[in-house]
């Protein structure tokens, strides 16, 4: 074993070099790789988050944001098969316009029509405090990276939406009391700011364009209306059913959304971990080539081994072993290279005011160590195979 | 200690059209604890010789028996283990691992053998200081000088206490003053632990100092004497 280490210095600008190949495919498939998580988290919480309901707006816009009136609900809920239908408002809690990366819609002001909370299966966790009072104003619950963003714990006060940084004399702004964080939940709650319905409504109307505002009346609004399923009714189904029945609303069937959801998140994982991987195996291709160029140099070494003793299975161990020791190497180095880029850059977006990026899992650290040991170990085959089947005259008496 | 039988050995090479018998018809018996010498000219078959002795060619025909076993009948596996733990090399250019100090050289050995030998340590330990190199044990090859590296050469050879020792011009490397040393060392060794000896050179006052010299010509054996009362004089 002493000897396989001292073995590996002997050339060591060439070990450092074969080193630095596996060292940077195992950094890209970390960083890469943890991108990939991250978001592949925040898709799962997407889908785990529409999976339980039909999610419902205004047909007019074509997507979410557009206005719906909460008679709407009364609608929807006559649908054959529905348990609750529970109107929501959305809106951001920056105006300025958010040009920060992020993998989701940005901070949300969300809210629920009270009472409703008990038909979804996505059941909050508090950190600290409690939930808000569904029927109170000014109080506030924060997700995990909007209370780290803006430096809030429990207690302390918030102005929701944020003020823009050029003053705006158009802008309103209302403080609340915030009374719970939320777990880190590593998906789309984690950048939620939850209030009672009807602060949702007034904030969710305050967002509208000037010329609208003037002609709703704020306590009617929504932004869409969850739909629950009574149970054993196929949501799907349901939507389609809502679609038909009720006028001027747009049901997604879940599946749908799921269906985009995943399909994003294999082509994601696939491109960032695919190349990453085509950056590790070309590293392996430099270890192949230094392990061959190890066996040429140490020809005659190996006929002395066999002289001695060494049967075949002696002499492929111990090149194989010194592969898989760069493979090892290098990946160790790559991985906490990768450890620290990742914390780092996430350490940096955070104290930004902006969300992280990468989400470094156990599974991918397993991954990359799996893939740098097993890769080494394997770039080693061919070179020890060649070792192994040395002449034992011939080697000796290479000059 | 080995008895070493050579039944009609041949070894024949082709060389592009030629046939090349390296080695026709060689038939020996060595007995235990000998010490001989092989001469000849370059290409009279010699170092064949010493590579069919020490299992690392398989002749064309005839027999390599040593201690009773046909080695004919042994696959490379076994070939190898009987290398390892019956037969000891010495060579020309030493063949001393770079990496390794002296010690570990000496210890080399030790590492193929088939069961771990708890005391393979201290006999390469005592083994170093036979060779008068105890305060060289940390040692790499590249601080050792000619006469040295050969000595802790001569020294792995007897780690695995092998019964017989091959020695491939074993003074080739070293001016004639550390060759009569290293003659002496190795007629020590060969006294003190019956160990066979079979060294091949062209040195003839090296192999003057041996008990039997057989000399070699295209292939075949020319002469076979016995030196012991002359050597003494010598």
């Amino acid at each position: 074993m002493l000897e396989i280490l001292r073995n590996l210095t002997r050339r060591k600008l060439r070990t450092a070099l074969t080193v630095l190949g596996i060292t940077i495919g195992v950094l890209a498939l970390t960083t890469m790789g943890s991108l990939a998580e991250k978001s592949n988290s925040l898709i799962d919480g997407g889908v785990h988050y529409f999976r339980d309901h039909v999610s419902v707006a205004a047909a007019s816009n074509g997507g979410f944001g557009g206005i719906l009136t909460i008679d709407k609900a009364k609608d929807v809920l006559k649908v054959d098969g529905v348990q609750a239908a529970c109107a929501d408002t959305g809106s951001n809690v920056k105006t300025d316009l958010d040009l920060s990366f992020n993998f989701g819609p940005g901070d949300q002001v969300i809210a629920e029509q009270p009472g409703c909370q008990q038909y979804s299966t996505f059941k909050f966790s508090y950190a600290g405090g409690h939930a808000i009072d569904d029927y109170g104003s000014g109080q506030l619950v924060l997700g995990s990276d909007i209370a780290r963003e803006y430096k809030k714990k429990v207690g302390d006060s918030m102005e929701l939406p944020q003020p823009p940084k050029k003053f705006n004399p158009d802008f309103v702004g209302h403080q609340f009391t915030i009374v719970g964080i939320l777990e880190k939940t590593l998906t789309a709650p984690d950048s939620f700011a939850i209030v009672s319905f009807r602060d949702g409504q007034m904030l969710f109307g305050d967002s509208l364009p000037s010329a609208l505002k003037g002609h709703v009346d704020a306590t009617q609004l929504a932004t869409g209306i969850n739909v629950y399923g009574k149970p054993g009714v196929d949501l799907d189904t349901l939507a389609n059913r809502i679609n038909d029945q009720v006028a001027g609303v747009r049901a997604i069937p879940p599946s749908t959304l799921v269906k985009a959801f995943e399909t994003a998140s294999v082509v994601l994982t696939g491109i960032t971990t695919g190349s990453a991987l085509l950056a590790l195996v070309i590293g392996g291709l430099s270890v192949i080539n230094t392990m061959l160029m190890a066996v040429t140099e140490r020809v005659r070494e190996i006929g002395l081994k066999k002289a001695v003793g060494a049967r075949t299975r002696h002499i492929l161990v111990e090149f194989i072993t010194e592969a898989t020791i760069i493979g090892a190497i290098g990946g160790a180095i790559g991985l906490l290279v990768g450890w620290a880029l990742t914390t780092v850059v996430n350490a940096g977006l955070t104290s930004n005011n902006q969300a992280e990026l990468f989400l470094l899992t156990l599974r991918l650290v397993g991954l990359a160590v799996a893939f740098a040991v097993g890769l080494g170990a394997l770039a080693g085959v061919i070179p020890a195979l060649r070792a192994a089947r040395l002449d034992p005259v011939t080697a000796l008496r290479h000059q | 200690m080995a008895r070493i039988e050579l039944v009609d050995l041949t070894k024949h090479y082709k060389q592009g059209r030629n046939l090349v018998r390296a080695l026709d018809g060689v038939s020996l018996t060595i007995e235990r604890g000998e010490f001989v010498s092989v001469v000849g000219r370059s290409g009279s078959g010699k170092t064949t010789l010493l590579d069919l002795l020490g299992l690392l060619l398989k002749p064309t025909s005839g027999r390599v028996i040593i201690d009773g076993v046909d080695t004919a009948d042994l696959g490379d596996g076994d070939r190898a283990i009987m290398r390892g733990e019956r037969i000891g090399f010495i060579f020309q250019e030493f063949n001393l691992l770079p990496t390794l100090n002296a010690l570990e050289n000496v210890m080399l050995p030790l590492r193929y053998r088939r069961h771990r030998d708890p005391e393979g340590k201290a006999r390469a330990l005592e083994l170093l200081g036979a060779v008068d190199l105890l305060d060289r044990m940390d040692h790499k090859p590249s601080e050792l000088s000619g006469g040295q590296a050969q000595r802790v050469a001569i020294a792995r050879s007897m780690v695995n206490n092998p019964a017989l020792v091959l020695g491939d011009e074993p003074t080739g490397e070293v001016d004639s003053e550390t060759s009569m040393q290293l003659i002496d060392l190795m007629r020590k060794m060969n006294r003190e632990r019956g160990v066979t000896f079979v060294i091949v050179t062209h040195d003839m006052e090296i192999a003057g100092r041996t008990d039997r010299m057989i000399r070699l010509r295209d292939g075949r054996v020319a002469s076979d004497e016995p030196l012991g009362a002359q050597t003494a004089a010598v």
